[in-house]
């Protein structure tokens, strides 16, 4: 019986998708059977970002419709034999989701999957509440940058009054990705620190992500960016989607600038 | 904010104005999360006895305490029982 995770965010653009697409494949990497699933109704993405579009045939919907098999609609990755992906439907809308269809369609991935990780919509309404609706833990995705925060706060709100398990009186757990820092930003305090972004939304912190070119790049190509060693947002989602498999990985500190004697320098001044 | 002294970090404004935005968030929406249940029954109860039109509930918090007002708009016009 597996794990499932919902990745959110509130606000759009803050790299969700991506973290999904990532941390899905780190898993797999780890050894784990994980399947992500595109709950994005109507603006499917992480087939993109997975390299996949040419090879969706069938999406959720359709198994929620009973007009596929999950077996039918399951992608399987081109880099990695434990990770699937099922695609969200790209011509209805986010409206189209019933909460008993959501549960079946989950339940069954739980019983043949470790994690189960569901890319939530951008925004908090009925399709960011079906997403979270019977998740057992949520990963929060922001970046150090005011609105994201907010509108993170605003979605773990509803996560924390919406959810199956809240409402049966257990708790979901909450992780927070801090993504897209900018490590001279923070050292010259022009951009927020992560331990204030964890004590202004307290959850606990999963891992940071630094700001990296390679990952449009990586999306351009359709291949994720925890593919390309040398990334270093590639080496954080890998340290990341690790220690989601257990292992202990200690937090990096990618908010000190690491670019030789002069920051070093600076740094002691302050 | 005046040129010669320094200058408070735009991160730290950040973390201020923030703190404050989510509080006052907070407070708004997801106070309770049974508060629209709430709103319902209570309408329920008092359509019993006279017409109402809405209930609105506030949290207030004053220091320490916290208390709920719960305002019941009345309609006049339909009076069940006097």
């Amino acid at each position: 019986m597996g794990i499932v995770i919902a990745v959110i965010s509130g606000k759009g653009g803050v790299g969700k998708t991506t973290a999904t697409a990532n941390l899905g494949l780190g898993i797999a990497l780890n050894d784990k059977k994980c399947v992500v699933v595109d709950f994005d109704i109507g603006q499917r993405n992480l087939d993109m970002i997975l390299g996949l579009e040419n090879r969706v045939v069938y999406d959720i919907v359709q198994v929620m419709d009973g007009d596929a098999s999950v077996k039918q609609a399951l992608i399987k990755s081109k880099v990695n034999d434990n990770l699937f992906f099922l695609a969200a439907s790209q011509s209805k809308d986010k409206t189209v989701l019933e909460s008993e269809k959501v549960q079946k369609l989950v339940v069954a991935l739980k019983e043949d999957f470790d994690f189960v990780i569901l890319d939530a919509p951008a925004g908090i309404e009925s399709g960011y509440e079906h997403t979270i609706e019977f998740a057992d833990a949520a990963i929060v995705v922001v970046n150090p940058e005011v609105s994201s925060i907010r509108d993170a706060d605003r979605a773990i709100g509803i996560l924390d009054s919406k959810s199956y398990k809240v409402k049966n009186g257990e708790e979901v757990a909450k992780y927070l990705i801090i993504n897209r820092i900018d490590a001279d930003m923070v050292q010259k305090g022009e951009m927020l620190k992560s331990e204030d972004i964890l004590e202004i939304l307290s959850v606990k912190l999963l891992g940071k992500v630094p700001e990296d070119k390679g990952v449009i790049d990586a999306s351009n190509q359709g291949k994720p960016v925890i593919l390309d060693k040398k990334s270093v947002a590639g080496q954080a989602y890998m340290r990341i989607a690790s220690r989601l498999c257990g292992k202990k990985v200690d937090m990096k500190d990618i908010e000190v600038a690491n670019s030789g004697f002069f920051s070093k320098l600076s740094g002691m001044f302050r | 904010m005046f040129g010669f002294f320094k200058r408070k970090k735009s991160a730290s404004v950040a973390k201020d104005r923030l703190t404050i935005a989510i509080m006052s968030d907070r407070d708004r929406t997801n106070a309770y999360p049974f508060m629209d249940e709430m709103k319902a029954e209570i309408i329920e109860v008092v359509k019993k006895y006279i017409g109402v039109k809405g209930v609105e509930i506030k949290k207030e918090i004053d220091g320490d305490l916290e208390a709920l007002s719960i305002d019941v708009e009345l309609d006049k016009e339909t009076i069940v029982k006097a």
